[in-house]
């Protein structure tokens, strides 16, 4: 679904990203983990489109395609989705009126009718459901006032109405207590599919252990210098990431 | 030629009274405002004084398909084509006439050009105790050419009354023309009285508009003017408090691109203890537009216990546009709350990313954070129909097909 070649990109002459290469299968999930400032939420913004940072070299293909040739709104089309480490507050906008935008925006990308009202109701409610969002959210300001956590839930309730293939969860568990965090984790359990796949950055076991990956990454300055399967993920949390950055 | 010899050879033909001859020459001999004026530092009335103007309008008939078509949708109107009252509902408790004149203590030239010449506009009397549930709509046609329209009205609402209004002015003439509305409004004990100007005549057109608002008290008005048309507008608003517990409530929306200037300019006269105002002005510029924003406060000695809030936020979303923002407060009394901010800002590049990353093309997610902006103002529109005009013309003027209603 997702092959990054040699993916070199940074922001003002800095190369952030020194050398990305990654496969994502469908029915896949990734974890990408390291230490900060090395360049996780970089990459998850050049895969979205993040204009302020420029592509020096290597390639991005999605699907057949080269994602660095299409803006974030075309990505989004394809099923690209991030959910954002920081999330954008909003006054003014109603999380209803947002999610209903882009939703009929998607869709009409996609040559699809907007839904009809009481089919896009009943699909936030059922989203909301499993989420364990309460009502009276959807009128809210998008994000504004929103907690941490909140904030969080509200990017996968928004990964749960778009539907997306390919998710990146940029530490999505930041911000959640161990209860949210479960939920958040089993809602986006149940969105997988055989089709689908997902890249999980995160700091922590904690969130792998709800969300089981078949592969962990370690990002170190700008490279994945180590690749496993879960069992990665507990050698750093017992040992830090200072035995394999120090070779 | 131009407008002060277009003016002066009406004049000679008209009857005026002895009162309206002073007041005429005394108009001519300031002539127009210039932009060395204080009021009009960074609004020119040089295009306009220019231009020849036709005082004599014409007697045209309408037809109610178009009356239909520019109005908002509202069951009770009142019509007015080329300064002829052509058609007024029957309300119970509320009287509805023609011109009928009135003295004015305002003293710039224009609303003295205005008391000497007018003879068109409407009467509203409203009786005690009488609550209009249903909002008023007046609709001001023009069918002349290149004519110079004068509108003089008058709304006086009895005390415990309520009514809402809507003013639409619109120029079917095909050519420029210039209008000088002059509305004054008497709010008596506990009245609620909202008044809405919806602004969005067409391109050539200019309006200069003045409103004053005399306020008893326990008596609520709002102003909403909702600028979206029009080539060159000014406004000047204002609301005189004469009784405590008063409330003034003031907003506006400002959004123009290509080049078309707006100036609103308002004054609040908190001459009363324990009394409140609001004002909200929002801006937004395209293309090579321009805003005027003038916000004077003045609270004066015995008025203690104020509650005086002022916003103007602008946002300029081309490199051409500009705003001229002023906020004036005026303070003589030691136990007040004033506030008052300006912004003029851009869109925010992050939040334009977000929604772009969620599908949302790049005219919409403008579109979007625009209206985000606007909402404040729009969301707080009473009137279903005007809310929905508004986000219309909104999303019509940015170029999307959005609908914002939800
Ligand atoms: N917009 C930016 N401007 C300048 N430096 C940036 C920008 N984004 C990221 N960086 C720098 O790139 C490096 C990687 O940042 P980031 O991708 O946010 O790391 P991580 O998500 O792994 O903590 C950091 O040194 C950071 O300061
Ligand atoms: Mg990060």
């Amino acid at each position: 679904m997702l092959k990054i070649k040699n993916l070199k990109a940074g922001i003002e002459e800095v190369q952030i990203l020194k050398g990305i290469n990654l496969e994502v299968k469908a029915g896949e999930v990734h974890a990408i983990m390291g230490p900060n400032g090395s360049g996780k939420s970089t990459l998850s913004a050049v895969i979205a489109g993040k204009e302020d940072y420029e592509v020096e070299d290597g390639s991005v293909d999605f699907l057949g395609e080269d994602l660095m040739d299409l803006d974030p709104e075309e990505r989004a089309h394809k099923g690209v989705f991030l959910s954002f480490q920081y999330p954008v507050e909003i006054p003014g906008i109603s999380v209803s009126n947002f999610i209903k935008t882009s939703l009929a925006e998607k869709r009409k990308a996609l040559g699809l009718d907007p839904l009809p009202a009481k089919d896009l109701l009943k699909m936030m409610r059922e989203k909301m459901e499993l989420l364990s969002i309460k009502k009276g959210y959807l009128s809210r300001n998008m994000n504004e006032g929103f907690s941490g956590g909140e904030k969080k839930r509200n990017e996968i309730f928004q990964m749960a109405m778009l539907e997306p293939k390919l998710s990146i969860l940029d530490e999505t568990d930041s911000g959640l207590d161990i209860d949210a965090l479960r939920i958040v984790a089993n809602g986006v359990n149940k969105l997988r599919t055989k089709d689908n796949a997902t890249i999980v950055i995160t700091h922590y076991q904690r969130l792998l252990e709800h969300i089981v990956p078949d592969f962990v990454h370690v990002l170190h300055e700008g490279r994945i210098i180590k690749s496993g399967g879960k069992e990665l993920a507990l050698e750093l949390e017992k040992r830090g990431y200072d035995w394999i950055t120090k070779n | 030629m131009g407008l002060i010899d277009n003016l002066e050879k009406y004049a000679q033909h008209q009857n005026l009274s002895k009162d309206k001859r002073v007041m005429f020459d005394s108009f001519i001999k300031k002539g127009f405002p210039t932009t060395s004026d204080e009021e009009w530092k960074y609004t020119s009335l040089k295009k306009v004084v220019k231009s020849d103007y036709n005082l004599l309008l014409e007697h045209t008939e309408i037809e109610n398909s178009v009356i239909n078509k520019y109005s908002l949708g509202v069951e009770d109107k009142i019509v007015f084509v080329d300064g002829n009252l052509v058609y007024s509902p029957e309300i119970k408790g509320v009287h509805i006439s023609g011109f009928s004149d009135f003295d004015c203590r305002n003293n710039d030239v224009i609303s003295k050009l205005n008391s000497a010449l007018a003879k068109s506009g409407f009467t509203i009397v409203v009786e005690k105790n009488t609550v209009v549930e249903n909002p008023i709509e007046i609709l001001f046609f023009n069918l002349t050419k290149n004519s110079f329209s004068q509108y003089r009205n008058r709304i006086t609402v009895g005390e415990n009354s309520e009514i809402k209004i809507i003013e639409n002015i619109q120029d079917l003439s095909k050519s420029s023309t210039l209008v000088n509305h002059f509305t004054h409004v008497s709010c008596n004990k506990n009245t609620k009285v909202e008044y809405n100007k919806i602004q969005n005549n067409c391109k050539d057109s200019t309006l200069i508009d003045c409103m004053n608002i005399f306020q008893k008290q326990d008596s609520v008005c709002e102003v909403n003017t909702l600028i979206f048309g029009g080539d060159f507008t000014r406004n000047n608003l204002n609301f005189e408090q004469n009784g405590t517990n008063c409330e003034s409530n003031m907003n506006g929306i400002s959004l123009l691109d290509g080049n078309q200037f707006a100036d609103n300019h308002t004054f609040v006269d908190h001459k009363t203890a324990h009394c409140r105002s609001n004002e909200m002005y929002k801006g937004i510029y395209l293309g090579k537009s321009k805003g005027v924003f003038n916000g004077k406060i003045m609270v004066r000695q015995d008025a203690q216990k104020i509650d005086a809030f002022q916003s103007n936020n602008n946002l300029l979303l081309s490199d051409n546009s500009t705003i001229d923002s002023k906020p004036q407060l005026e303070i003589y009394a030691d136990d007040v709350k004033c506030s008052h901010g300006c912004t003029i800002g851009q869109l925010d590049n992050e939040a334009l990313f977000y929604m772009r990353s969620r599908g949302v093309g790049i005219s919409e997610a403008k579109a979007v954070l625009t209206y985000a902006f606007a909402s404040e103002v729009i969301e707080n529109l009473s009137i279903p129909e005007l809310k929905n005009l508004s986000q219309r013309l909104l999303a019509h003027k940015l170029g999307v097909d959005l609908d914002f209603s939800l």
